[in-house]
């Protein structure tokens, strides 16, 4: 047979690439649930780990499944809310917000259209919300897990999809540089309603905020940056800032109900 | 096992080696060597791809048309590739080791190692040696990759797998050492070290 002719090297290559996509897709609809249950469990401690309910290693160990039955037990509620802080529908407890739906709502963020943002608040009161932006050569994002009073940071945790080993990896290797968050303040007062992108809610500072005599760093708002990762570190903080912007009406909500109920638990009290 | 055979398993580990003789595959070779598991990973799913898509090519020699052979390789490997991937992506075990490397088991598919050792050996050879040398080459390219990755991880870190080594010995880890320059300036001295040992392949 003749090789070379038209006719047979179009069946040919016809029926090869049939064939292949054949085989993918028939791989990938099978490997499917795996993976979205990988990616589930994935993003679950992320937040888990943001809330401090343990280290992130410790949650990859533990395993998909008692890593989602501890979410089940955890986890209070769940909702979204838009940008000026309204309450717009309930989350199923049972799904999670992954990457790509936040990736969609940046774009909301940065002015595309109506945001609708989530927010998970934990049995033991910690609200974790999520953060999205560019880092220096793909995503980062992360979760951010706030204290009762909505403006004390209990932890956070980062993850990005191909920032440099070693240096801007850290941001979710590093577990120091996300202890630094714990006890910080964000300061929602600094969002800029107009351009939420413009924000200046939290600094992640280049040259060293400053340290303790023991190393330990001072609660004062600033995060140390990544040294060797000036883009990642910026990113990461146009990210905070952009997206705790969206979040500062909800958040000042909380804290202005906390302040209005304390002031009446006082006049009570008198 | 007759001597060419063994000639085909032995020569892309050492005396033909992908990446220090043949030079190819070293884009992937400075990227994911900053740690040893990222790098074992990479090497396996290297040598899948190589094995499995040469012989797959090699049972289809006498078949594909010479004008778009270029073409039916680059499906099949880019094939082999999803597969490894996606397989990856699917066990527990594996999945945080996937999102590590990223992109990079993406980039197999342009790894030169793998469409090299199809055109100049697959497409000409039966399916067992072509096999044999696919596998073989992917072990020269790992074992490479694993060397680097060694002195990486142990002076960029510390560590070896993850477990500390020389971070309990007060050893402050080196910032070069993770990029990719570094990896460079090791793999130039394996490469020395191997022409000086082995004097056939200096050049006169």
């Amino acid at each position: 047979m003749n090789t070379n002719s038209n006719l047979y090297t179009v069946i040919y290559t016809t029926l090869i690439v049939v064939v292949v996509a054949a085989v993918l897709a028939f791989v990938s609809q099978s490997l499917k649930g795996k993976q979205e249950a990988n990616e589930k469990a994935d993003t679950i401690s992320q937040m888990m780990t943001a809330a401090q309910f343990g280290a992130k290693a410790e949650f990859q160990k533990m395993g998909n499944k008692a890593v989602l039955e501890k979410y089940a037990q955890e986890i209070s509620q769940a909702f979204t809310v838009n940008t000026k802080g309204q309450k717009v529908r309930d989350l199923d407890l049972n799904k999670v917000y992954s990457p790509s739906e936040l990736k969609k709502q940046n774009y909301n963020i940065k002015g595309q259209g109506e945001a609708e943002l989530p927010v998970f608040i934990f049995k033991n009161g910690i609200t974790v919300v999520p953060v999205y932006g560019a880092g220096l050569w793909g995503p980062v994002w992360g979760y951010l897990a706030f204290q009762q009073d909505g403006k004390t940071i209990a932890g956070a945790y980062f993850d990005h999809e191909s920032e440099t080993a070693g240096l801007g990896a850290k941001i979710k290797d590093d577990p120091e540089f996300q202890h630094e968050f714990v006890g910080e303040q964000a300061a929602f007062e600094g969002a800029d309603q107009q351009d939420l992108t413009k924000s200046r809610v939290f600094e992640i500072v280049k040259g060293g905020a400053p340290r303790n005599a023991d190393g330990t760093s001072v609660i004062d708002d600033k995060i140390d940056a990544i040294t060797g990762a000036t883009m990642t570190s910026q990113g990461l903080e146009k990210a905070i800032d952009a997206w705790l912007g969206a979040y500062s009406n909800y958040f000042l909500g909380i804290s202005a109900k906390r302040a209005a109920e304390e002031a009446a638990n006082q006049s009570v009290e008198e | 096992m007759d001597a060419k055979l063994k000639e085909t398993i032995l020569n892309p580990i050492f005396k033909g080696n992908p990446i220090t003789v043949l030079v190819l595959g070293i884009c992937s070779s400075l990227a994911v060597t900053v740690t040893l598991k990222g790098a074992l990973v990479m090497a396996l799913s290297v040598i899948v791809v190589t094995g499995i898509s040469s012989l797959i090519l090699s049972l289809l020699r006498n078949t594909i048309p010479g004008r778009v052979r270029i073409i039916v390789q680059l499906v099949v490997v880019a094939m082999m590739v999803i597969l490894v991937d996606q397989i990856l992506k699917s066990f527990e075990a594996t999945y945080a080791i996937d999102k590590q490397l990223s992109v990079y088991i993406g980039l197999i598919i342009t790894n030169c190692i793998v469409m090299g050792r199809i055109e100049a050996f697959a497409l000409g050879n039966k399916p067992w040696p072509s096999f044999l040398d696919g596998i073989a080459n992917g072990a020269g390219y790992g074992m490479i990759l694993l060397i680097v990755a060694f002195f990486r991880e142990l002076l960029g870190s510390g560590t070896l797998f993850g477990v500390d080594i020389l971070g309990r010995l007060g050893y402050v880890p080196n910032n070069l050492v993770i990029l990719p320059p570094f990896a460079l300036i090791l793999l130039g001295c394996i490469v020395s070290v191997q022409r000086s040992t082995q004097k056939d392949l200096q050049e006169k």
